[in-house]
């Protein structure tokens, strides 16, 4: 059966033909459309659950949901779209139920004001410097690390690559919540990869950038001491 | 547009990476960190972030994980 699963093509055929096929009874087109997806649904269920116990079961659930209502997806509406809300319904019930017995406060940030600390300019190229395989750990665990709310946000823009209305929709708030919720993500992650990805400092450019950024005279006067 | 403050130029950071925003708007934020380091610093460091994010494609989906979810689906799709 495997085997089956693996040899489905479905190179070049859309997500609409695909879906026509399985309701018309070809089974093999709907393993089609799991491979095609089952990164996107794991990752969005990863975003919303926050563990990969919890993920696989929402991805699981969200693909057997999909099958059996597919006659109820609209063709007006992207088929991406229809799924990934399924799999964020899935993972949210999940984590609901996961919250009975773990205490988290899913609000926790939600507040926050983000001010960036770290104003060092990163290294040219940390995947050469560090291994792809490393920068994706710490990719990884600095999305993780994200409030749960910012993380679902931002694996559905900048990972996934839906507009901002579609994931919007997908999460049930309105954009300019979507949007405000992006950038505390955006910034938060940001602020966490510096720790690694920022040069280090040296005293010289320290006091330079202190120069420039209070633009007194005394920092003026430091720089020029230190360049002699 | 008045000269924005370091406050409101973060709060339009997302108009910046994102490419929205009226073009007074996205000059004005050019404007600003034209001059003032620390904005130039994050901005950068955000597309930079965001770059890298789309680069090393995270959480890739662990091979037992989808073993179990095709043994599972094709449980469910042989029960109809």
């Amino acid at each position: 059966m495997k085997e089956d699963f693996q040899s489905v093509p479905a190179v070049g055929e859309d997500d609409l033909a695909l879906v026509t096929r399985v309701l018309a009874g070809d089974r093999g087109a709907f393993e089609s459309l799991v491979r095609r997806h089952e990164r996107r649904v794991f990752r969005v269920t990863m975003a919303v659950a926050g563990n990969r116990e919890d993920a696989e079961e929402a991805t699981q659930d969200a693909f057997i949901k999909v099958f059996r209502h597919l006659d109820q997806f609209r063709k007006e509406s992207r088929f991406t779209t229809w799924l990934t809300s399924i799999a964020v319904n899935e993972a949210l019930q999940v984590r609901r139920k996961r919250k009975d017995s773990v205490s988290f406060n899913e609000t926790r940030g939600l507040d926050e004001q983000i001010v960036p600390h770290r104003f060092e300019p990163w290294r040219e190229d940390p995947e050469k410097l560090f291994g792809k395989q490393e920068v994706r750990r710490l990719v990884e665990s600095a999305i993780q690390a994200l409030p749960p709310i910012y993380r679902e946000t931002f694996v559905l823009r900048d990972v996934e690559e839906m507009s901002a209305e579609e994931a919007a929709e997908v999460l049930g708030i309105g954009v300019p919540a979507l949007k405000s919720r992006l950038l505390r993500a955006r910034l938060m992650l940001r602020e966490s990869l510096a720790a690694s990805f920022q040069q280090p400092p040296t005293l010289k450019t320290r006091i330079a950038h202190a120069a420039t950024d209070m633009g007194t005279a005394v920092a003026m006067r430091l720089m020029r001491a230190v360049g002699k | 547009m008045a000269t924005m403050d370091c406050k409101s130029v973060l709060e339009n950071l997302s108009c910046y990476i994102d490419g929205d925003g009226s073009a007074e708007l996205r000059k004005a934020l050019e404007e600003h960190i034209a001059r003032c380091r620390r904005c130039r610093v994050v901005f950068d460091t955000t597309g930079k972030a965001l770059k890298i994010v789309l680069d090393v494609e995270p959480f890739e989906v662990p091979l037992s994980v989808s073993a179990r979810l095709y043994t599972r689906l094709q449980e469910v799709l042989a029960g109809g």
